[in-house]
């Protein structure tokens, strides 16, 4: 066979150049930006500091304590309005009568002060009251009789809107001429606690136990859940009438706060108050990024809404506007704030994903030589093609295999499933646990419990009777970065230190099992080592950024963990003990192939499976990010350039991991994508990701009382071989 | 780059909608898969390297490597080397004189007469006729040929797809092969012609411009084609008029989106080319699967001990038969995972249809319940 290597490395400056370029990507940055939900109201953010940005560039004295002091006073109360109304919004319906109850409850406050002459204590609870009641009609009529939100609370506001009416044109010339006198009233209308006014700290209080209350509660959460989708909420076992009375109740409650403020800062009841104020609330909140249709927003967007549509007619009234226009403008901003509304909800996860998959350049060096009848330590042969076959056609995808002392064959399956084999030539299959996500790789603890890292759960460990037990399934989470990447999404191999630390894999952070071929595509280090300890029950992530980390082993002294980056083709030591500890170092740097599994041998030495060959045009691909960019683009995935998976191969490494010898079946119509082999008792197990089989080969040599749990915790611990000094080729850091 | 020529590309079909996209076509109809070719038996076991076949008139003309033989009697056991050359010998036809024409490698057209006496055409205009294709021969004597490209050999014609190269030309000679002339320069690599059975249609392909084109043969020589079929799944070869009516049609290979890709980004083919064997290459190759360093597509892993005949193929066997009207009526297919890959030519003798196949480099015969 023609052999046709990758060119030579050229390292030129363009290539170093090119290798920066290509690490850094503004897409990345902004794709993960764009999917987190604070970004969301980025618009109306910006909006807001640019209207205040410009109001305080143009309008002497507009950041003055004074002038401030008295903008906040006077949006402090279309604030709590405006929170009101998120809220019902965010459950899935509207409340058009806030702005009556506002009035409503402003006036009764006048009522019970100046006429009724009660305490301000008393009054301010019964303000509060005739608002809670007012929304507990509401909230009866569209929870429990499943009465329309928008009629409903049409209705409400003509209602109350001429009680209003009457009742004021009864009280009002009582409150002009009225005496009565209150250092606590006058507190609540016109006092500052720290140069803020009372109303609006008030306003920032009730945000920050809004903000608790939806984000952080369990009342909160069925806030959202119900707008969300009613029928799911109700599914899931929530009691929907229920949230929406009280969702209704707290609008009320919020409308009576800001009506108490308001009349004890004006004490009067003019025919006009509140008027108009359920469409500027209304635009607010949807201004602010709280979608018409629930289930999207918090207490934040509603308070950035208002100030942005305070600040509007604020301005519309400096500049000498009409009434009338001011409601044409505030009209005309809801309507292109409700179409982007909606065009942003649908399109948001379109953008992110066309900005996903960002590939890096990855350069490869010359891949050791593999050709047939060289003295290569890989050289090509056909040893695997005679392996015994075990479970065909009974197995699909023996991703990882493992035998324990009783000589049973374990292998984690594409069904989620960790099947048995038992008996003299295995003939005895069984599920020994139905575990669910992708199991991947095995090992055998001390206590003989099976750990099995699976693709989309985390670690996870069965008993021997059979019992599923998690270990861990998140990580710390890494500063600084936008995505919580905490959650375990593709646990990949594991390795059990004597001190009990499991030390595994997780081959990529960005993408799932599913998928694991976009982060091939990238080739960027999105992988990490985890390191999870038992005796305190934390898992840390010890090396970040790698490049699809895979096998890991720990070496026969206990003192390092070898592990392998698939897609850079190379074997690492990272040391957890003696005078090294904590330093990585590379073992072997260029492998011919994309290596898997990586397990002791009973002679000192490993095993390691080589899942793929390297093919010249995919290592040109590699270095051509942009390629790589557009194939995702513009052809169906079946039909990307792939790493040449179908064929692959097992490689004898010795105690310092230098190849020694090769296992291999070039046609891969047994064993493609080899991912891992076992030895057991002088014979090799070999499993394969896609394979309906496992392959079974003698060892002429090997120890044949050998196996892995003695070597790890039983009599072949001696076995043990320290690797000779020197053997790393170069210390990475 | 990338984002510019997606840029350009959607502002064409924005402002172009009719311009012609020559996306790669669905397989359906009469074109649907099949694994009919597969069950085709090797014909003649002894030739090796075979090029092209031809009827004679009492067996049949295959070129084998650098020979050109002559098959007949009982079985087609009985053999006679027609003529050797010190290059490979290619595409075939019968001249209505009874000669035999014939193609060679790098050297131009042989007639080789009843006697075994030769004469050759090695030039036309000045231009040597280095990557002949296809030859065929009107009823009135006249000869049409196809070189391929003027920058290469066919042996190389993978090169010359990949260079994007439209360096073919379509030459008539008179029977005595005394004067050429090229009526049609600029061709994608045309491959192979055929006149109608009529003798008053010639038919011809171009393969990198996926395309059959015919044009009216007469009195007054050729006249402008016309494009018949213009957008082929795949890479059309030699023409051959069929029994009951139009014409055998051999696509060599598949087109594919990945090499597709790789034809439109010019950056990553010229890399390619430079730096990578042409066996390896991402481009349509005779026959595939002879090694892992090949490059592998997603659907070609192999999974649960399978490999999937849907697979996106690197190589293909395909033979179509269309009619008059330039529709497919018919084919035998060879999907992904077989062996009878890379058809060049497909012929109509008294036994049934007989194919050459360029991966086994061997001739098949349909098997003998299809025979008519």
């Amino acid at each position: 066979m023609s052999v046709a290597a990758s060119p030579p490395p050229r390292s030129s400056v363009r290539d170093a150049v090119n290798d920066l370029r290509y690490r850094f990507s503004i897409k990345l940055f902004l794709s993960e930006l764009l999917s987190k939900n604070w970004m969301e109201p980025i618009v109306p953010f910006l909006l807001m500091v640019a209207l205040i940005g410009y109001f305080s560039a143009t309008v002497p004295n507009y950041t003055s304590l004074d002038n401030t002091q008295q903008l906040l006073r006077l949006f402090a109360e279309i604030g709590l309005v405006s929170v009101a109304m998120g809220f019902v919004l965010i459950s899935g319906g509207i409340d058009l009568s806030v702005g009556a109850i506002f009035a409503v409850t402003n006036l009764a406050a006048l009522i019970l002060f100046k006429s009724w002459e009660w305490p301000v204590w008393a009054v301010a609870l019964g303000t509060l009251a005739v608002g809670a009641f007012i929304g507990l009609i509401n909230g009866v009529l569209v929870g429990y009789l499943k009465a329309r939100p928008f009629l409903t609370t049409l209705v409400t506001l003509i209602i109350l809107r001429a009680g209003f009416d009457m009742v004021s044109e009864k009280y009002a010339p009582r409150f002009a001429v009225s005496d009565i006198e209150s250092d606590v009233w006058d507190f609540l209308g016109g006092g500052t606690i720290l140069g803020i006014p009372t109303n609006a700290l008030a306003l920032l209080v009730v945000l920050i136990i809004g903000h608790v209350y939806l984000s952080r509660s369990r009342y909160g959460w069925h806030i959202m859940a119900v707008g969300s989708s009613r029928k799911a909420a109700r599914h899931a076992g929530i009691r929907v009438e229920r949230v929406l009375l009280g969702t209704y109740v707290l609008s009320g409650l919020l409308c009576a706060l800001a009506g108490l403020f308001y009349a004890a800062r004006q004490n009067s009841a003019g025919s006009d108050t509140g008027q108009g104020w359920e469409m500027q609330a209304l635009t607010a909140v949807v201004l602010g990024g709280i979608s018409l249709a629930g289930g999207r927003g918090t207490v934040w967007r509603a308070a950035m809404g208002a100030v942005i549509v305070f600040l509007l007619i604020n301005g519309f009234v400096r500049l000498g506007l009409e009434g009338y226009l001011t409601m044409a403008a505030l009209g005309a901003i809801l309507l292109v704030a409700v179409g982007f509304d909606v065009k942003w909800a649908k399109n948001r996860g379109k953008a992110i994903q066309k900005i996903y998959v960002n590939p890096t350049r990855l350069e490869l060096k010359q891949a050791p030589s593999i050709a047939r009848g060289s003295a290569s330590p890989y050289a090509e042969n056909d040893r695997l093609s005679q392996a015994e076959v075990i479970g065909l056609g009974q197995v699909e995808g023996p991703e990882d295999v493992i035998l324990d002392r009783q000589d049973r064959l374990y292998t984690g399956t594409r069904e989620g499933w960790i099947l048995r084999f038992s008996g003299p030539n295995f003939e005895h299959r069984e599920v020994f646990a139905r575990m669910g996500g992708r199991p991947l790789g095995l090992a055998f603890d001390k206590d003989e419990n099976l750990v099995c890292c699976n693709g989309g759960m985390g670690v996870y460990g069965v008993t021997p009777q059979g019992e599923i037990f998690k270990i861990t399934d998140e990580t710390n989470r890494t500063w600084g970065k936008l995505n919580d990447d905490s959650r375990l999404r593709l646990a990949d191999d594991l390795d059990i230190a004597p001190d009990g630390k499991i030390y595994f894999s997780e081959a990529t952070i960005r993408y799932e099992m599913h998928s694991w071929d976009m982060d091939g595509i990238e080739g960027r280090g999105n992988g990490r080592m985890i390191c999870y300890d038992p005796a305190t029950r934390t898992t840390r992530t010890i090396i970040k950024n790698q490049r699809f980390p895979n096998g890991v082993c720990v070496a026969h002294d206990g003192q390092s963990v070898l592990y392998v980056s698939t897609w850079l083709c190379r074997i690492l030591r990272y040391w957890i003990a003696g005078p090294k500890k904590g330093q990585l170092e590379t073992v072997v740097e260029q492998l011919p192939g994309y290596p898997d599994n990586l397990n002791r041998a009973s002679d000192g030495g490993y095993w390691l499976a080589l899942a793929g060959i390297r093919s010249p045009a995919y290592d040109l691909a590699m270095r051509k990010p942009d390629f790589r960019l557009r194939m995702v683009k513009e052809i169906p995935r079946d039909e990307w350039l792939y790493p040449g998976l179908n064929n692959g191969c097992v490689v004898k490494l010795d105690a310092d991991c230098q190849p020694v010898e090769t296992y291999w079946d070039p046609t891969g119509k047994l064993h493609p994508t080899i991912t891992s082999m076992r030895e057991h008792k002088g014979y090799l197990y070999i499993g394969g990701l896609e394979n309906n089989r496992i392959g079974r080969i003698k060892l002429p040599g090997a120890d044949p009382d050998w196996t892995g749990w003695e070597s790890y915790w039983g009599n072949k611990q001696n076995s043990r071989v320290r690797p000779t000094s020197g053997s790393g080729i170069s210390a990475v850091s | 780059m990338a984002f510019y020529s997606h840029f350009l590309r959607n502002m064409e079909q924005i402002f172009f909608p009719d311009r012609d996209q020559h996306a790669i076509p669905s397989m359906d109809g009469a074109l649907s898969p099949n694994g009919k070719l597969d069950a085709f038996t090797v014909l003649l076991p002894d030739l090796t390297d075979v090029d092209d076949v031809a009827v004679a008139p009492d067996g049949l003309y295959v070129s084998a490597g650098r020979q050109v033989v002559h098959r007949f009697g009982p079985g087609l056991g009985q053999s006679r080397t027609l003529a050797s050359f010190d290059a490979a010998a290619g595409a075939l036809a019968l001249h209505p004189d009874g000669r035999l024409l014939v193609c060679v490698a790098g050297k131009g057209l042989a007639a080789i007469g009843t006697d075994g006496g030769q004469r050759w055409l090695t030039e036309a205009e000045g231009q040597p006729l280095a990557c002949l294709t296809g030859v065929a021969a009107a009823p009135d004597g006249t000869i049409v040929l196809t070189d391929g490209s003027s920058r290469h050999r066919a042996a190389d014609w993978c090169r010359d797809l990949m260079e994007k190269n439209a360096a073919g030309r379509l030459i008539v000679a008179d029977a005595g092969l005394a004067t050429a002339r090229v009526v049609r320069g600029g061709l994608a690599y045309p491959h192979g012609c055929a006149f109608s059975a009529d003798g008053r249609q010639l038919w011809f392909t171009e393969s990198w411009m996926h395309r059959v084109s015919r044009c009216a043969s007469g009195a007054g020589g050729l006249a402008a084609p016309e494009v018949l079929i213009p957008n082929l799944p795949g890479y059309p070869a030699r023409l051959t008029p069929a029994a009951a009516g139009g014409f055998w049609l051999p696509l060599f290979a598949l087109r594919t989106h990945l090499v597709e890709l790789v034809l439109r980004d010019d950056d990553f083919r010229r890399d390619m080319m430079l730096s990578i064997a042409p066996e390896l290459w991402i481009a349509p190759q005779y026959a595939s699967g002879k090694s892992y360093l090949e490059p592998l597509q997603g659907g070609g892993m192999r999974k649960l001990g399978i490999l999937k005949p849907w697979a996106p193929p690197r190589s293909y066997g395909f033979v179509g038969r269309i009619g008059d009207d330039g529709r497919f009526l018919d084919s035998v297919q060879s999907r992904a995972g077989g062996d009878h890959h890379g058809i060049v030519r497909a012929i109509e003798p008294p036994q049934g249809l007989v194919v050459v196949s360029k991966a086994m480099g061997q001739l098949l015969q349909a098997p003998a319940e299809t025979r008519q």
